[in-house]
């Protein structure tokens, strides 16, 4: 079966947040997968497994139980498997030492949780439609940082 | 100038002194010297008297003999030989006694010896004469008696010639005698003045060293005294030890501070530990173990034990000194620092204090940017979803309140935004470093340009300079101020902002407080908008105060506390002018020297 549709992963423990992040996709005209974890350790079982398919993107919450985002984030930069997710942080915090920290690490953007729902949709699909491979190659700082 | 001090230094005295004894030495020499001579030619001159008196005596024994020879010749008669006999004995006593007189002599010893033998002779002839007149042979008695006659001529002769003699030499030797007793009191005479001048110059030196004793003396008790004050006042006390002797001197106040009465016990190390608190007593120990070792005692701290139990924390320093005699002595200090230490304590626990009320600031920090933001966040993207896909389903009144909830959370966000952006300019570990205030205004500017194209506002600043700051602040102060004049716009009238900015002193500005540093970048922002009652120009700088209601203009009342705080973590001064209807004007000072820490 030739994949025609944009697979997406969140890690997210909040249930309201996981809500959102779906709707959001199936309101969107793109044709898109999208699957959900509960916390770090489902993810990382889910993309150890040889047997799973891997998505195109990645998008952590920070502040999760038992494996947070950042956890995850060194996991799987350190596996070459995976080198081929675009990784976008998905958080509530907007502090500088996290932005900091995640753009150390190596994830490639970063979004603060909107508090409107059609800024919401306008944020995931602008990440989603974005050519990785342009925005990688010209990442810094400035806008590693997805302003709304 | 350096003669005068050599004259005043010790050795020159003792050279003085020494230079003075070998000059009375020296003079008493010649003194004794001439005595010797004045006595010897006083003896010469009475030798001389004795010598004449011996020669008269002499010539007269020789006539008594020859008058006992004539008689006996002439009577025969026996008992004239025993004047005669007599004589010739006293004759040659007398003899004796001239040589005697003459030993030391040279010149008259000729004559003397030129004189015995005409004795001599003239004895001989005298006992040849009796012989004669025995055997009575008058022919040759007579020629030996003219024979006789002539020799006593000639004894008579060099007699005179003696006499002569001595005569002629008495005048000289009274002469010499005259002049060495008129010269003798002359030397006695500077003896005793050299002694004199030496004994006035002792006294003179001597009274001048005492009144110099006295003065220093009497500087070394005042300076001394006020060593005790400052002592008593500074709470502190001294000690000396002398390495050599190890003999300890405590001053008064070291005594006082063990809280005991000035030399109530005797200076010594093992009395100074008795006082030292038992816990601390081996540190000490090995301290001054060590000071014996190195001479050096570098500062440290003890606690004591006072005699009336109080425990006391001290503070010991020593230095070695050697002293002109070369003697090497540690002096130190010993000061009371309990207070200090009880502050130093205070200040920390109170230190302590703030550090975990900042932590908990922080905490709190955290919690309002997370934990109070996210059910916030979700409320709003409900509320969204509601607008979006339920609005048809709701009534009129359900509408309604939908639309206030809305207004609520919005505002709820706002004052989370605010509070989280006041918080933020507390901290005041951001470094200061040189910023373009032009182009800081440039950037608020932009984040308010929405606003003003909405508003048709202009904005006119002079060139600002470029300042020592922290630059999100400084553009966040911009931002609060030119919003605050763009919000508080007259109805209908577009904004109009002036910026200015001059470089003053402090003393020249009314409005400063007379602490204030020396030179200040001052900028005065001036708007048209609606103003305000000057009465309430410093209310407005305080955290939530508003001077509207929240119906007329939204607002949350930090804008204004947050410039205030950023001013002052620039240390300079916010001010604000109103005049209702006319405008406002916001001035600021910001230091022009601003150093990091």
């Amino acid at each position: 079966m030739i994949k025609e549709y944009i697979y997406i992963i969140l890690a997210d423990d909040d249930e309201d947040d996981r809500l959102f992040f779906t709707d959001a996709f199936s309101e969107m005209k793109i044709n898109t997968k999208v699957d959900t974890f509960k916390d770090g350790v489902e993810l990382m079982n889910y993309l150890n497994d040889s047997e799973s398919i891997l998505p195109n993107v990645l998008f952590l919450d920070l502040n999760m139980p038992k494996k947070n985002g950042i956890e995850c984030l060194h996991e799987i930069k350190q596996n070459d498997r995976f080198k081929d997710i675009a990784i976008a942080i998905y958080s509530t915090s907007s502090s500088e030492e996290d932005i900091e920290e995640t753009f150390v690490c190596g994830a490639n953007i970063y979004i603060k949780k909107p508090s409107d729902f059609n800024t919401l949709k306008k944020v995931l699909s602008d990440v989603v439609t974005i050519n990785w491979q342009y925005h990688t190659s010209g990442l810094n700082k400035d806008n590693f940082l997805l302003r709304l | 100038m350096k003669f005068t001090e050599f004259i005043r230094t010790p050795l020159f005295l003792r050279i003085l002194f020494v230079i003075s004894i070998a000059v009375i030495f020296f003079i008493s020499g010649i003194t004794y010297k001439h005595l010797t001579r004045l006595s010897e030619s006083s003896d010469e001159v009475n030798r001389a008297y004795e010598m004449t008196l011996q020669l008269e005596k002499l010539m007269s024994q020789i006539k008594d003999a020859e008058t006992g020879n004539r008689g006996y010749i002439i009577t025969k008669d026996s008992t004239f030989l025993e004047p005669y006999l007599y004589a010739k004995l006293r004759i040659n006593t007398s003899y004796m006694v001239l040589q005697h007189l003459t030993d030391n002599r040279e010149q008259p010893n000729d004559h003397l010896v030129l004189l015995k033998t005409l004795i001599d002779s003239r004895l001989a002839q005298m006992e040849k004469s009796i012989l004669l007149a025995q055997q009575n042979k008058t022919t040759e008695l007579q020629q030996n008696l003219l024979k006789g006659k002539t020799t006593m001529d000639d004894i008579r002769q060099c007699i005179a010639n003696l006499t002569d003699l001595e005569t002629k030499l008495l005048p000289i030797r009274q002469e010499d005698y005259k002049n060495n007793f008129s010269i003798t009191p002359i030397f006695i005479y500077i003896v005793i003045l050299i002694g004199l001048i030496l004994t006035v110059l002792s006294f003179v030196k001597i009274s001048q060293d005492y009144t110099e004793l006295k003065k220093t003396n009497n500087q070394l008790l005042i300076a001394n005294e006020s060593g005790n004050i400052a002592e008593i006042v500074g709470n502190f006390g001294r000690w000396e030890w002398d390495i050599e002797q190890n003999q300890y001197r405590f001053s008064d106040n070291m005594f006082r501070l063990f809280g005991r009465e000035p030399g109530t016990f005797e200076a010594n190390l093992d009395n100074y530990l008795k006082y030292v608190h038992p816990e601390d007593v081996a540190y000490v120990n090995r301290t001054m173990t060590k000071m014996m070792q190195t001479n050096d005692l570098p500062s440290f701290n003890y606690r004591i034990k006072r005699e009336d139990g109080e425990v006391r924390y001290f503070k010991s320093v020593g230095k070695l000194v050697t002293n002109k005699s070369g003697e090497q002595v540690l002096v130190g200090t010993t000061s009371d620092i309990t207070d200090e230490y009880n502050t130093t304590k205070e200040i920390e626990e109170r230190n302590r204090e703030l550090e975990r009320s900042n932590k908990e600031l922080t905490a709190f920090n955290y919690v309002a940017s997370h934990d109070l933001q996210e059910p916030l966040r979700k409320i709003q993207t409900f509320i969204s979803r509601l607008n979006d896909k339920e609005i048809n389903y709701l009534s009129e009144t359900g509408r309604e309140y939908l639309e206030r909830i809305t207004v609520a959370s919005d505002r709820m966000r706002n004052l989370i935004d605010d509070l989280l952006q006041f918080s933020r300019s507390n901290k005041a570990e951001k470094e200061y470093e040189s910023a373009d205030l032009n182009f800081l205004l440039e950037n608020s500017k932009q984040e308010l340009s929405s606003i003003i194209e909405d508003k048709k506002a202009v904005i006119i600043s002079d060139r600002l300079p470029t300042l020592n700051v922290i630059p999100f602040q400084i553009q966040q102060l911009f931002t609060n101020i030119l919003g605050n004049s763009l919000k508080y716009e007259k109805e209908g009238i577009p904004p109009q902002i002036f910026i200015a900015a001059k470089k003053v002193k402090a003393s020249d500005e009314e409005q400063l407080p007379k602490n204030a540093g020396d030179s200040y970048y001052k900028i005065s922002i001036t708007d048209n908008g609606i103003g305000f009652e000057q009465e309430y120009a410093e209310k407005i700088f305080i955290l939530f105060n508003r001077l509207h209601n929240k119906n007329e203009y939204d607002g949350t009342g930090i804008g204004l506390a947050i410039c205030k705080k950023i001013v002052d973590n620039h240390k300079g001064y916010i001010f604000a002018k109103g005049e209702p209807n006319i405008g406002a004007v916001f001035t600021f000072y910001l230091p022009t020297d601003l150093k990091n820490n």
